[in-house]
């Protein structure tokens, strides 16, 4: 269990949730990152992050047209800002008793829950658990960046993989990938175009 | 912890699995390794449930689960690992299985109800299993695989029984593939294949299987005088060991003619013809040889009427023809001893008699054909078959089609009489059964084309001269050329390469899946691989044949000589 925090709940629903966190937590979490939402009794929610945002405030739009700006105001600006950096996770699973499921959870997470970043070997578990069910959930969002989280997701949980000796696991998980979406030839050929920048098998 | 083994073999050399299809459009395969590791003509087998399936690969294709991913060479975009991945999953090679037969193979062997299966079995409550023309399919993804030795042997027969001759190989594995011979000789059969493809070698192989195997008595007409006595082929020049050279007792070559020589030695006895032997049937079977007319047979009659059956064709020959005399008044009579004499008197028409008599010049010429032969050469053939010898005829220089159809249906008409009389004895009072005789017939179309197959004995003999005991082994090039009604009688086929599609059409008449065995026939790979088909193969199979060289001789006879020694060593030791 990992302890990296990375923000606080800001509005969920079953298949997605927002979070929230400071310019200074943002160094850590990376777009395609496995995190977690750790709640009772070993409920846990995991989820993919889809998309950072960062959104404009009154101050920052007065900023971008001054002249010389000072970098102390920049840095007060980043440090102090009133909104948050937003963070829109897809939800992939959820730990439950003990076990992995690759399936939307029962109930979503509920506001200013705490969010953690998944340890690499969160992730080796949760990838490993099951025959790849959560890439369904990617697949579904449409209207995401489907290829490119895909290859962020998987560059890193090869490396995951890899440091623990198993050189597989990228392999398998296209080959899944490419049975999923054989029926759909310009998806299937922009995640694989993707995924060739991405991973080497 | 066996049938464990031989899953985890099969698993190995699984090469696909059941995706689809029929008993009437064959089953599709999904290929799961590379497409260039299986040939048309495979012989597979598909264990499902209870039963094993047996069939033949008669088409390869390359499928795609999307025209694109076909369309496109991604291996050009993607690194090349992606590509396979991708390749794997969406491009494939499906197998179009033709299934043949089916074989129980009981509940699973570790299974109690396996002990059940095969103590019913013991106790005669239920068949033994055998191989069964399909009748039902396997279940989709049933695994498939290449067959291995036992299933070929467990199909065509063990090669190291008695009567199970290997006539070759499979084409990918070289697993040995028997010819029953015992099933060769109950009915009529035929090797095919255009010229070069290699029959003559291919029939001696059967030949020298037969002799040696020694059920049934052969006769073969060779017209090029190719079996007899050593030979050198054709195309490489290299020496060709003949029948009688290897089976020197069991063989008698007969030339045809007084003081004949073949390929430069001396036959065991000569055949000449009497002339009483010839019949009227025997010339009408000449008419499209000699372009008799139509009046043929009337005058023919005539002649027997004048002459008697024996006699007519000799006295016919005596007569001269066109020899004129002065009557008493002067005018020109036919002369007495002249064809017009004779037809006058007889009321047949002296023009048609005259014709015919010229034309039949050519039979009155032959040498072998004398008023009083030497000996009664015929009546010695059929004693040597019925001894259990084999007899080759070799025609010698008389080569042309006139002698080979004179002489082979008059012999035949001879031997047929001499087989239903015997088979009739037996039936009736008991005596000794006749032993089988196949009659090798070389260039048949000769003698059973269309026009001919009604008036020729073979016809009769290849329609239901198996009850009598004789059946014809037909070597020809031209199938097409073959009465329909005789070729629909073959039961084991065995051909070469064949080109023409009438040929094909042919070879495969009156058998089923001819579809799929008509392209596998057009694309056998020249003087190495024949197709063997019909009722006296299990199913049908191309196979790479057997090479007719020393190492088949040694092969052949070798298993005689090692039983001999065997008996020897026993007797040696005391017992």
């Amino acid at each position: 269990m990992t302890t990296i925090e990375i923000g606080r709940m800001l509005r969920a629903g079953t298949s997605g949730f927002v979070v929230g966190c400071r310019v200074s937590q943002l160094n850590l979490p990376s777009f395609g990152a496995l995190v977690s939402v750790p709640l009772e009794d070993g409920y846990q929610i995991y989820g993919l992050i889809q998309d950072i945002h960062i959104d404009d405030d009154g101050l920052v739009r007065q900023l971008v047209t001054a002249d010389g700006v000072d970098a102390a105001v920049i840095a007060d600006n980043r440090l102090n800002r009133n909104v948050p950096v937003e963070m829109s996770v897809l939800t992939v699973g959820y730990q439950q008793d003990g076990r992995i499921y690759h399936l939307l959870p029962p109930r979503p997470p509920l506001s200013l829950d705490m969010i953690y970043l998944c340890s690499a070997e969160d992730l080796r578990r949760f990838t490993r658990a099951g025959r790849f069910g959560y890439l369904r959930h990617i697949l579904r969002a449409k209207d995401l960046p489907v290829g490119e989280l895909l290859a962020a997701h998987l560059q890193q949980s090869d490396q995951a993989h890899r440091a623990a000796g198993n050189s597989d696991w990228a392999a398998a998980a296209a080959q899944e990938l490419i049975t999923l979406l054989r029926d759909d030839y310009p998806v299937l050929m922009s995640v694989l175009s993707a995924l060739s920048d991405a991973i080497e098998l | 912890m066996s049938n464990q083994h031989s899953t985890i073999n099969n698993q190995q050399s699984a090469i696909g699995f059941v995706v689809g299809g029929g008993l009437k459009e064959n089953l599709r395969v999904r290929l799961t390794v590379p497409s260039q590791s299986v040939q048309e003509g495979a012989f597979v087998v598909v264990e499902s449930g209870e039963w094993l399936f047996y069939g033949l690969v008669t088409d390869l294709q390359l499928g795609a689960t999307d025209p694109r991913f076909a369309d496109e060479q991604s291996e050009t975009r993607l690194p090349v690992d992606l590509a396979r991945l991708l390749h794997g999953q969406t491009l494939y090679t499906n197998l179009e299985l033709l299934p043949a037969l089916m074989l129980e193979r009981g509940p699973d062997p570790v299974s109690p109800a396996y002990q059940m299966w095969a103590d019913e079995i013991a106790q005669g409550l239920r068949p033994a299993p055998r191989p069964l023309p399909v009748k039902t399919i396997p279940a989709h993804h049933t695994p498939v695989r290449l067959a291995a030795p036992g299933d070929i042997a467990e199909i065509f027969g063990k090669p190291e029984e008695s009567g199970n001759f290997p006539i070759g190989y499979t084409r990918e594995q070289g697993h040995s593939v028997c010819l029953n011979l015992d099933k060769f000789v109950q009915r009529s059969s035929g090797v095919f294949g255009a010229t070069g493809t290699g029959k003559s070698f291919l029939t001696r192989l059967v030949l020298a299987g037969l002799i040696h195997f020694n059920r049934a008595s052969v006769l073969i007409f060779d017209m090029h005088n190719e079996y007899g006595f050593d030979d050198t082929a054709s195309d490489t020049g290299e020496r060709v060991t003949g029948l009688k050279a290897k089976f020197p007792s069991r063989v008698r070559v007969v030339g045809l003619g007084q003081g004949a020589q073949i390929r430069g030695q001396t036959p065991d006895f000569n055949l000449e013809i009497a002339m009483r032997d010839i019949q009227p049937e025997d010339i009408d079977l000449l008419t499209r040889e000699l372009n008799l007319k139509e009046t043929t047979p009337t005058t023919l009659e005539a002649l027997v009427n004048s002459f008697g059956r024996e006699r007519w064709f000799s006295a016919f020959r005596e007569m001269v023809n066109g020899a004129l005399v002065e009557d008493e008044n002067g005018k020109k009579v036919p002369a007495p001893g002249s064809v017009a004499f004779w037809a006058n008197d007889a009321g047949v028409n002296v023009m048609a008699a005259e014709g015919l008599h010229s034309k039949l010049g050519r039979v009155f010429r032959l040498t072998y054909v004398v008023e009083t032969p030497a000996s009664d050469s015929i009546s010695e053939i059929i004693k040597a078959l019925e001894a259990g010898q084999h007899v080759i005829l070799s025609f010698g220089k008389h080569e042309s089609d006139l002698d080979y159809l004179l002489v082979s249906n008059l012999l035949t008409r001879r031997i047929r009489q001499a087989w239903e009389k015997r088979t009739n004895d037996f039936r009736a009072s008991g005596q000794a059964e006749p032993r089988p005789l196949l009659i090798v017939l070389e260039e048949a179309h000769k003698l059973l084309n269309r026009e001919m197959a009604a008036q020729t004995t073979f016809s009769t003999i290849a329609r239901e001269l198996r009850k009598y005991y004789v059946t014809l082994l037909i070597i020809d090039q031209r199938p097409s050329q073959i009465y329909d009604e005789v070729m629909s009688q073959l039961g084991t086929r065995i051909s070469g390469w064949l080109g023409d599609e009438d040929d094909i059409r042919a070879v495969l008449s009156g058998l089923s899946g001819r579809e799929a065995l008509r392209g596998m026939l057009a694309r056998l790979q020249p003087k190495e691989e024949v197709l063997l088909l019909g009722w006296g193969v299990p199913m049908p199979l191309p196979v790479r044949s057997r090479r007719y060289d020393d190492q088949f001789w040694k092969e052949l006879l070798g298993k005689r000589e090692s039983t001999r020694s065997e008996s020897q060593i026993l007797k040696e030791l005391g017992f």
